[in-house]
């Protein structure tokens, strides 16, 4: 199911959550929503779900006005960064839950569900009964059970231990890719947003800044956020940065610009050595690998002048629709 | 660690389980004169001596048909305000929940004086209605505060995922709420019914004499039974709270997913 | 069920139009007091300050209820913060609870079988020789000096008291205690920087809703206390029932006086706390 949303703007008393918000997602993709923490990304969601009321602009499921619908008419599935399971239901009832409510037949969707999950032999026990992956497995599973053709999913891995989020990750990609759902990730962690999105849409000030495929956003970088946010980039000035592999340690051929800097400290980084280095002109902290160990404490960075670029456009994020 | 466990249970039993224990043993004994060197003297006569009075039997069924109604009642005003104090935040709200708390603290002798004359103009005076409103107010503060906390405690965000999962109101709130606010129910049983059999003064302003409830006799009782009488009706008041609960506990039964509360509780 | 779903004030409904009974009780029982032949008047308030009846009950009673609060506060902090790690048992917390099934009149019937002159305090004491005969026992219920109708409420409100506090206790991180402890504090230092802050609001609570409460109801008076000096809420009802009419205005004035007392203890506790807080939020700031 495609969904298109067109111009969402909503307001907290003085602050401007959305800011004519609009994307469009077409039926079976994958998006992911990343921004910094409180930067209004579950409000979308919320929105998205029917929780909460846009002040402005329209959603659309399949050409179908869906904005004044309440979120039990939605058949939206949310996972929230809880598991938020009900404690007096048996994991076999969650599941069957919402299934239930709409005055479905649920004994095989459960079954089939159970088994995707991993927890058939758990069905008759009690969520406080199973570990915190579990639990979030089995509200994955309730949401999936009412076959909503969007699942929203709100951080839903940040409670869980490293190891185990890593292994739900790749999870959760293949159910969703087996099953077909459209789906919307929210996180603030850009690799896994990268991990659970085709596309990225990086949230900031009620709006998307750019919303493209990781690789487009690392080779074209839409404004400076984009830079700071991800660390593909140093950023020079409004106009101007670089791709950190083009920054050299050793003064290159042909004309360039040099930048003081001080070695804060090395460390690895997929087995690759990296120098984190403090920016004087820029007041900033930057990584880089760097194949010497005998670095001094102040050091020389080279930028080629061919190796800088421009921003593309304005800086807006308008051209997607 | 290694704990003693007798200062506690010593304290309980003589502070808590003991004046219970004794109103039991003197309902079944003949009235005490150990000073006289008498021992425990068994005996039934308490009992049958009580339940052949005519007016405690009137008593009990006024008694359990009015708390019953203030219950319902109490019920119905703290679920809905409770929900609205804990899961909404609108302006005003801090007021609204002083003003409905405050009645705990207004004597309710004066209110029951106060509302004496309206009642009677309005036909409600000398009538189990009458009754029931007037025993609301000692009652309902109480529910709701009960119910307030429940309802935080539950969460907004357990209802949004109910609502996602595409239940209705009512089917939220029978699947949902009820089954989670079960402890909730049962504080509010429990002290909405002691409350409504400990009033006598307001009982009987507004009831005029004409609506005899178990406290209205129990001071005509004190002056003429024995003390082996008195014991037995002191325990007939304790029974009425627990007939209730385990009526509304059957009822809760009723409710979807109700099974196995043993297995919810750890 | 959008609108119900989303509205406040709708579900609010049914407890504001419950609020109509306290205002208008309280309202009309203001009024009445004021009534006078013609309009309003301030002659029922002098009469009442000017009786002696009153002056000595009014003062029974605050004195009674204080005793009563105080000694069930205190005795109700000591067994929570004793006993909190009990109470999360059933069993013994259901124990602690019982007394709240039986209503105050019969707690006063227990008081009446064990402290009574010829109660089984009296004679086990009889018995055992220590006294000579049931008449040398104290007399402590029916009494002047408001013994039984304290001891009642002190046994009676302990229970209230743990229910109230015993979820404050139970949510004190034990790792306050120790960090006291790491600091070099005594067990009073720990009372006083980690219990006192959490367990004062709730306190101020409990003793406004017990000492309203003790310093109104009319059932264990009634039942325990003598005739003079007698309890406010005694002496308001008689004055409230008595043949006369002219003592009506009196039981009205005497009763809005004390509710008027109680709101202004309840507004002198919420402003006290709400400096508190105050102070606390700008040591944030």
């Amino acid at each position: 199911m495609t969904i298109q949303v067109e111009r969402l703007s909503k307001k907290f008393r003085i602050d401007q959550v959305l800011n004519s918000l609009s994307f469009k997602l077409e039926a079976g993709e994958k998006m992911s929503i990343v921004g910094p923490s409180g930067s209004g990304k579950t409000t979308l969601l919320r929105i998205l779900a029917g929780l909460e009321i846009p002040d402005q602009g329209t959603i659309l499921l399949e050409e179908k006005d869906v904005t004044r619908l309440s979120a039990r008419q939605r058949n939206i599935g949310l996972v929230f960064q809880q598991p938020l399971l009900f404690p007096h239901m048996t994991v076999a009832e969650n599941i069957a839950y919402g299934a239930h409510m709409n005055g479905k037949k649920t004994e095989s969707t459960v079954k089939d569900l159970l088994a995707a999950i991993n927890l058939t032999e758990a069905a008759a026990q009690f969520p406080a009964e199973l570990s915190g992956g579990q639990q979030q497995r089995v509200a994955l599973a309730r949401a999936l059970a009412i076959e909503p053709e969007i699942l929203l999913l709100d951080e839903p891995f940040s409670s869980l231990d490293p190891n185990l989020r890593q292994d739900m990750r790749y999870w959760v990609r293949d159910l969703l890719d087996k099953r077909g759902i459209t789906s919307i990730f929210v996180t603030h962690d850009r690799e896994e947003a990268m991990l659970m999105g085709d596309k990225i849409g990086v949230f900031h000030e009620g709006t998307f800044q750019q919303f493209a495929t990781a690789e487009e956003i690392k080779l074209n970088p839409r404004n400076p956020f984009i830079v700071e946010f991800f660390d593909h980039h140093m950023l020079l000035n409004d106009q101007q940065f670089v791709h950190i592999q083009d920054i050299q340690f050793s003064e290159p051929s042909g004309p360039c610009i040099t930048y003081e800097a001080e070695l804060l400290q090395t460390t690895f980084r997929f087995s690759e050595r990296v120098a984190h280095l403090y920016v004087k002109e820029f007041d900033e902290k930057i990584t880089l690998p760097t194949p010497d160990d005998g670095l001094s404490k102040h050091i020389e960075l080279y930028i080629p002048k061919d190796a800088v670029q421009h921003f593309q456009s304005d800086g807006k994020c308008n051209d997607e629709q | 660690m290694k704990r003693n466990h007798l200062p506690f249970y010593l304290t309980a039993g003589l502070l808590f389980i003991a004046p219970t224990l004794l109103l039991l043993v003197q309902s079944f004994t003949a009235p005490w004169r150990f000073q006289r060197g008498e021992g425990l003297q068994f005996q039934l006569n308490s009992w049958s001596l009580l339940f052949s009075d005519p007016n405690l039997w009137s008593a009990t069924i006024w008694s359990l048909v009015i708390g019953a109604m203030v219950l319902l009642i109490n019920l119905f005003i703290g679920l809905t305000s409770g929900k609205a104090l804990a899961l909404y935040s609108f302006r005003g709200r801090t007021i609204v929940e002083s003003l409905l708390l405050a009645p705990i603290l207004i004597p309710v002798l004066a209110v029951a004086m106060g509302l004496h004359l309206f009642m009677i103009r309005v036909g409600l005076a000398d009538t189990w209605v009458g009754v029931v409103l007037i025993h609301l107010v000692p009652t309902v503060p109480y529910s709701i505060k009960i119910f307030h906390h429940a309802y935080s405690e539950v969460g907004r965000p357990l209802m949004e995922q109910s609502q996602m999962l595409g239940a209705s109101v009512i089917k939220q709130f029978l699947t949902i709420e009820m089954p989670l606010l079960r402890t909730s129910i049962r504080s509010v049983t429990f002290l909405t019914i002691v409350i409504s059999l400990s009033q006598y003064a307001i009982t009987a302003i507004i009831g005029g004499g004409q609506v005899i409830t178990l406290p209205m006799i129990f001071f005509p009782f004190l002056d003429t039974a024995n003390a082996s009488v008195m014991a037995a009706f002191s325990v007939w008041f304790a029974i009425l709270p627990l007939v209730m609960y385990i009526v509304v506990e059957g009822l809760l039964q009723l409710l979807p997913y109700s099974r196995k509360p043993w297995r919810i509780q750890t | 069920m959008r609108l119900f779903r989303n509205n406040p004030w709708l579900l609010l409904l049914p407890a504001l139009l419950f609020l109509i009974l306290p205002s208008y009780g309280l309202a009309t029982a203001i009024l009445e007091s004021l009534r006078g032949t013609d309009g309003f008047t301030g002659e029922h308030y002098e009469t009442l300050f000017a009786s002696d009846r009153f002056t000595a009950s009014f003062l029974f009673s605050i004195r009674t209820a204080f005793i009563a609060t105080v000694l069930s506060l205190v005795a109700g902090v000591l067994l929570t913060r004793t006993f909190s790690g009990y109470l999360e048992k059933n069993i013994p917390r259901l124990s602690v609870w019982l007394p709240m099934v039986f209503p105050h009149l019969v707690w006063g019937y227990i008081i009446i079988l064990l402290f009574a002159e010829t109660g089984l305090f009296s004679q086990l004491l009889v018995s055992l020789g220590w006294i000579g005969s049931t008449n040398e026992f104290p007399i402590w219920t029916r009494d002047s000096n408001g013994i039984g109708i304290i001891l009642t409420y002190i046994w009676k409100e302990i229970p209230f008291v743990i229910l109230m506090l015993f979820p404050v206790y139970s949510a004190i991180p034990r790792s306050y205690y120790d960090l006291v402890e790491t600091l070099g504090g005594s067990r009073w230092d720990q009372f006083k920087t980690v219990e006192l802050p959490r367990i004062l609001p709730v306190l101020l609570e409990i003793f406004l809703i017990i000492f309203a409460f003790t310093l109104t109801a009319y059932e264990v008076p009634a039942l325990l206390g003598t005739t003079f000096p007698e309890m406010i809420s005694v002496l308001s009802y008689q004055w409230f029932y008595s043949g006369s009419f002219e003592d009506r205005p009196l039981a009205f004035a005497a009763m809005t006086g004390t509710s008027f007392l109680i709101m202004l203890g309840a507004l002198a506790a919420y402003l006290y706390l709400n400096r508190k807080r105050m102070r606390a939020m700008r040591g944030r700031l």
